[in-house]
């Protein structure tokens, strides 16, 4: 495993059964890189997230995020990675500023110290006002930011996003993947998202990685502000893509 | 200046008024709605068909089978002034009984769903405690126990005790899989996730627990105290029973019925307090 490295895949695969889930996956993210893994239904994304979330072992070969094993060492990584999950997952009884600072108080952080982070970082996801609002008082779109607070909040080296947006309206979606990219950028996170829709990927991904099931890596693009500057360079890109992810025309609306 | 310290000491004092009433909003939403009206319309209709009712049967027979509802009422206020104590006696012990019993079957309650390796042994132990009738716990309290109160408090524990391991259980096992994994995804320690996650969760399940065993734990206790003590309401309803004082049974038995009323209210209230979080949902 290379310094620059912080996720690294090597020739893994995992089976459930004998149904083959993953196959022969190499792949690696470095430090500070925006990775996306796009993939139809079924083209094992969720899996590849479990494996580098430690929360499934691989069958074959090796995985380590931020130099541990992280099935292995599942604890050793406490801090240090976060999910936003496709649905909000907030605690119904958790006020938005208590489930934001939720990850702060398993940390450890004294409650003081994270009441005040946590309300910085409903106002950086532009909650400000929102702190004692049950969960149920949100919109979509609201929960969705309490959401990517609360993984944020814990000051992670890796987020994980998996189909954080997929759920929300087409502006919202667009919005609150703009706040993240800001906050992203500003921070050096590292972040791989998991997603099906190529907008996604050609808007927030410094690389972009198609999978075809059983998990195999069937494309690889470097995505550059030289591209998305360019309205035909995205064309193609959007074009390659949707050709490996086998779609006939693109699942985005 | 004047006016700022005065608009700012004006905005402390609402808020401090926002901090005593927000718990009491709880409460506050206890009262009645047009449902509810309409529910104690008919609970008040059937009471006074019920006191029509007492009332012609006492002109036709004698007093020792059907007083009059005044004669039961003016029991009722005797009562009031001779045995304060043992309604005071009854009610701590039918508090007492119910916590330790819901404080247990919820440790159970969570060690069933928590640890699988004792999981069949503790619900075996729960199952069968629910298959033994109560009669019987009486009858063994007596052999087992020479202090009355520990009868008592061991008959209402091993009663109800089932009622709250049982829901705590359910409760656990109905825990959303999503919410299990977001918390694992912080890698919390089993005591963050039982105190972060799995005791609020829970908090409804003891709440309808509560709810559904208050009138049976009454009705228990009175019993219990019945067969098993010298003091409490259903040790003064056994001497009017072999006194032939028909208006103090009936007396005592209106006075459990409102008192189960009162206690399910005051659960009410509470229940609405503790999870005010949860949105109410119509089904029209």
């Amino acid at each position: 495993m290379t310094e620059e490295n912080i996720i690294e895949l090597r020739e893994v695969s995992k089976t459930f059964g004998s149904y083959l889930a993953v196959d022969n996956l190499s792949l690696n993210v470095r430090r500070g890189e925006i990775v996306v893994l796009l993939g139809q239904t079924g083209a094992g994304k969720s899996t590849v997230l479990n494996l580098i979330m430690g929360t499934t072992c691989p069958n074959k070969g090796q995985i380590r995020v931020a130099g541990f094993d992280p099935y292995a060492s599942f604890k050793a990584l406490k801090g240090r990675l976060s999910v936003s999950f496709q649905t909000d997952r907030l605690l119904p009884w958790r006020t938005a500023l208590e489930n934001v600072e939720l990850g702060l108080l398993i940390l450890g952080r004294p409650k003081n110290e994270a009441r005040r982070s946590a309300r910085e970082w409903l106002g950086r996801v532009r909650l400000d006002g929102a702190d004692n609002k049950y969960v149920h008082e949100l919109s979509g779109g609201m929960r969705q930011r309490v959401s990517l607070a609360r993984a944020l909040a814990i000051d992670p080296e890796i987020i994980f996003l998996d189909e954080s947006f997929s759920q929300l309206d087409h502006v919202t979606s667009k919005t609150l993947r703009g706040d993240f990219l800001q906050i992203a950028r500003e921070f050096r996170k590292t972040c791989l998202l998991i997603t099906h829709r190529i907008d996604d990927a050609l808007e927030m991904a410094d690389r972009a990685l198609v999978l075809s099931p059983p998990a195999r890596v069937a494309l690889e693009v470097r995505i550059d502000d030289q591209a998305r500057s360019s309205s035909r360079a995205m064309a193609d890109l959007h074009a390659q893509i949707a050709s490996a992810m086998g779609a006939e025309r693109s699942t985005d609306h | 200046m004047s006016i700022s310290a005065a608009a700012g000491q004006s905005r402390i004092q609402s808020g401090d008024a926002a901090k005593i009433a927000k718990p009491l909003a709880g409460f506050a939403g206890a009262w009645p709605n047009a449902e509810s009206r309409r529910d104690i319309v008919a609970t008040v209709v059937v009471v006074v068909l019920l006191l029509a009712a007492m009332e012609v049967t006492s002109r036709f027979v004698p007093d020792y089978i059907m007083p009059s509802p005044v004669a039961v009422w003016n029991a009722a206020r005797e009562l009031f002034f001779t045995d304060p104590y043992h309604v005071a006696v009854t009610l701590v012990r039918l508090a007492i009984s119910v916590t330790i019993a819901m404080t247990v079957g919820v440790l159970i309650g969570l060690a069933m769903g928590m640890f699988t390796h004792l999981r069949a042994y503790l619900k075996a132990v729960v199952v069968i405690d629910t298959g033994i009738p109560a009669l019987s716990w009486m009858l063994i309290a007596v052999f087992w126990f020479k202090n009355p109160e520990a009868r008592i408090f061991f008959i209402l524990l091993v009663i109800l005790l089932p009622f709250y391991a049982l829901n705590v259980y359910e409760g656990v096992r109905a825990l959303p899989k999503e919410l299990v994994d977001m918390i694992e995804s912080f890698r919390p320690s089993r005591w963050q996730v039982l105190r972060y996650l799995i005791l609020p969760h829970i908090v409804a399940y003891v709440f309808l627990t509560t709810k559904s065993v208050i009138g049976y734990a009454i009705r228990m206790v009175i019993f219990a105290e019945l067969v098993a003590s010298a003091i409490g309401i259903g040790a003064r309803m056994n001497l009017a029973q072999s006194t032939f004082r028909i208006d103090q049974v009936l007396a005592w038995t209106f006075f459990l019925v409102i008192l189960n009323v009162a206690l399910q209210a005051f659960v009410n209230g509470l229940e609405k307090l503790f999870l005010k979080w949860r949105a109410e949902a119509t089904v029209r």
